[in-house]
């Protein structure tokens, strides 16, 4: 990688669900290079656009690709709020057929060569050919063309997500199955009345909400095993509620109430929505502890007692949901007391 | 009695008991976020508790889904209105409470 | 016997439940009060539930659900409008 160019970043984009959080992580890297190299900061938004048999015409793909492009350029500039960047976005590649990731590979890495980029940033589920896994191939062969590379953080969840997205088929048939599963669970039949009513009511909610209630693509592998670790997680759960029970019960028993309340506030590693929510609800069940705010994934808790201050900060709650959510290895991450005393050292 | 109603008996008087313990924690303590404190544990186990001896009545069957049904919304939802409540008169700027003597620690 | 100790619990909720309308009524704060409706609900919930598997009435647990559902409705939606003043949602 030459230090000269290391602030010059390429990024390709398409349609994905955490594109606006790579494109803030870009801008932020960008001018974060840019700040210790002194080198000027450039972003270029790269969407290569392959030639291929589709439904729509080319012309089509080329103007959604174009307005993808405008969408990205507008976010990248809101990031970079005044700072010294510069940005473009470029379509490539118009006349091309795009099947491997070799071909991505050398479309961007030609692209780059021609504006001096020396970082590709990728979107952690940039993925242009579908269905195929793209992302380390095409990573390995850019990086053996020379160019550093470096993929955005996984997932965390913008506040000012609009609240109706780019919604798939497999979202708007998962959430159909869903509700016409709990329509016959409450009926208790499964006779033919049931069965046509049900479908009629899973369909509108179906169709009025696909875009809105699954905030991230359905992908059923991922989710079994989320749901596996987690009916690991539940008995752990109920314990720590045990224990938080008995000892409020104890507190509000006692005579001289023996409380000494106290607002903490910490961030979670945890890194979306639904991770947190999870983490928030636990830890509002557990010992003397209640979340009060929640944003991203800063957290706001109240605490009864000295004692559940500690185990709040000794982070078994916030490793025991980082297992359900990423596996066993991301379990591994330091507890909120040693990253603070990391950050005091 | 057979084992399945002492288990009934058992579990209603868990959650009995901790459905006072929430009472009581709600007139003792002193202020809005420790009153959630009660309400969002002691409460949702009680609630846990007494559904699960409705569960256990029931014997094995359909009505039992059902009761499960409430009893996991029941847990999901306690906790999460008690942190929205909480949250809501955090916002309000309601202060919490921390001792008679105000602060007296760093 | 079981029907017997079913309705006993039911009524201890029901006492129980006089206390979150005692700390409704008493207040000081608005959320203390939302709380303690929360509460209540809560309770009647439950006693709906045992009132059901007591008298062999399964019909009253969808009310259960619904009453569950709309009490946790309730409780967002008093924070949220708390909040933001009229903007709920």
């Amino acid at each position: 990688m030459v230090a000269v160019t290391e602030s010059r970043l390429l990024v390709p984009v398409d349609e994905s669900a955490s594109l606006r959080n790579t494109v803030a992580h870009a801008v932020e890297e960008a001018l974060d290079r840019a700040g210790e190299s002194g080198s000027p900061a450039a972003v270029h938004f790269v969407y290569p656009l392959a030639e291929r048999i589709s439904f729509r015409s080319s012309s089509t793909r080329a103007e959604s690709a174009r307005s993808l492009l405008d969408r990205v350029a507008s976010w990248a500039e809101e990031d970079a709020n005044g700072a010294d960047v510069t940005i473009e976005t470029a379509l490539v590649a118009t006349h091309e057929y795009l099947s491997t990731p070799n071909d991505y590979a050398d479309v961007l890495v030609r692209y780059a060569n021609e504006h001096d980029l020396g970082l590709a940033v990728f979107d952690p589920r940039y993925d242009p050919i579908g269905s195929t896994p793209l992302l380390p191939s095409l990573e390995a062969e850019v990086r053996r063309a020379g160019l550093g590379v470096e993929e955005a953080p996984r997932n965390a969840e913008q506040s000012s997500q609009p609240l109706v997205r780019r919604g798939t088929l497999t979202q708007f048939f998962a959430l159909f199955a869903a509700s016409f599963g709990f329509y016959l669970l409450l009926a208790g039949s499964v006779a033919p009345f049931e069965l046509a009513t049900g479908a009629i009511s899973a369909g509108i909610v179906a169709v009025a909400l696909w875009r809105v209630s699954l905030t991230s693509p359905v992908a059923p592998p991922d989710t079994v095993k989320r749901l596996v670790r987690f009916c690991l997680y539940v008995p752990f759960l109920l314990w720590e509620i045990v224990k938080a029970n008995v000892e409020i019960a104890y507190i509000v028993l006692h005579p001289d109430l023996p409380i000494d309340p106290e607002m903490v506030e910490f961030d979670a590693a945890v890194w979306s929505a639904l991770p947190v929510t999870t983490l928030a609800n636990s830890i509002t069940l557990t010992p003397g502890t209640l979340t009060v705010d929640v944003e991203r994934q800063h957290l706001i808790i109240h605490t009864l007692t000295a004692s559940a201050r500690e185990d709040l900060f000794a982070g078994t709650l916030e490793r025991a949901v980082r297992f359900v959510f990423y596996g066993r290895a991301a379990a591994r991450i330091p507890s909120p007391f040693e990253r603070r005393e990391e950050e005091e050292s | 009695m057979t084992p399945r109603e002492i288990a009934v008996v058992v579990l209603i008087a868990g959650g009995v008991f901790f459905a006072v313990v929430a009472a009581v924690g709600l007139i003792r303590l002193p202020d809005v976020y420790a009153r959630a404190h009660s309400t969002s544990k002691s409460e949702t186990l009680g609630a846990v508790l007494t559904l699960g001896a409705v569960a256990a009545s029931y014997g094995i069957g359909f009505n039992t889904l059902k009761v499960v049904l409430l009893l996991l919304f029941m847990f999901l939802t306690n906790p999460t209105a008690a942190h929205a409540i909480t949250r809501a008169a955090h916002e309000l700027g309601i202060e919490p409470w921390t001792g008679e003597e105000g602060e007296d620690e760093p | 016997m079981i029907e017997r100790v079913l309705l006993g619990a039911a009524t201890v909720f029901i006492l129980v439940s006089l206390v979150g309308v005692y700390r409704t009524i008493v207040g000081p704060t608005t959320p203390d009060r939302v709380i303690a409706i929360n509460f209540v609900g809560s309770n009647v919930v439950i006693v709906i539930a045992l009132i059901a598997a007591a008298i062999g009435e399964p019909g009253a647990l969808d009310i259960a659900l619904v009453y569950a559902l709309l009490n946790f409705l309730l409780s967002i939606s008093i924070s949220k409008f708390q909040v933001e003043r009229g903007g709920v949602l």
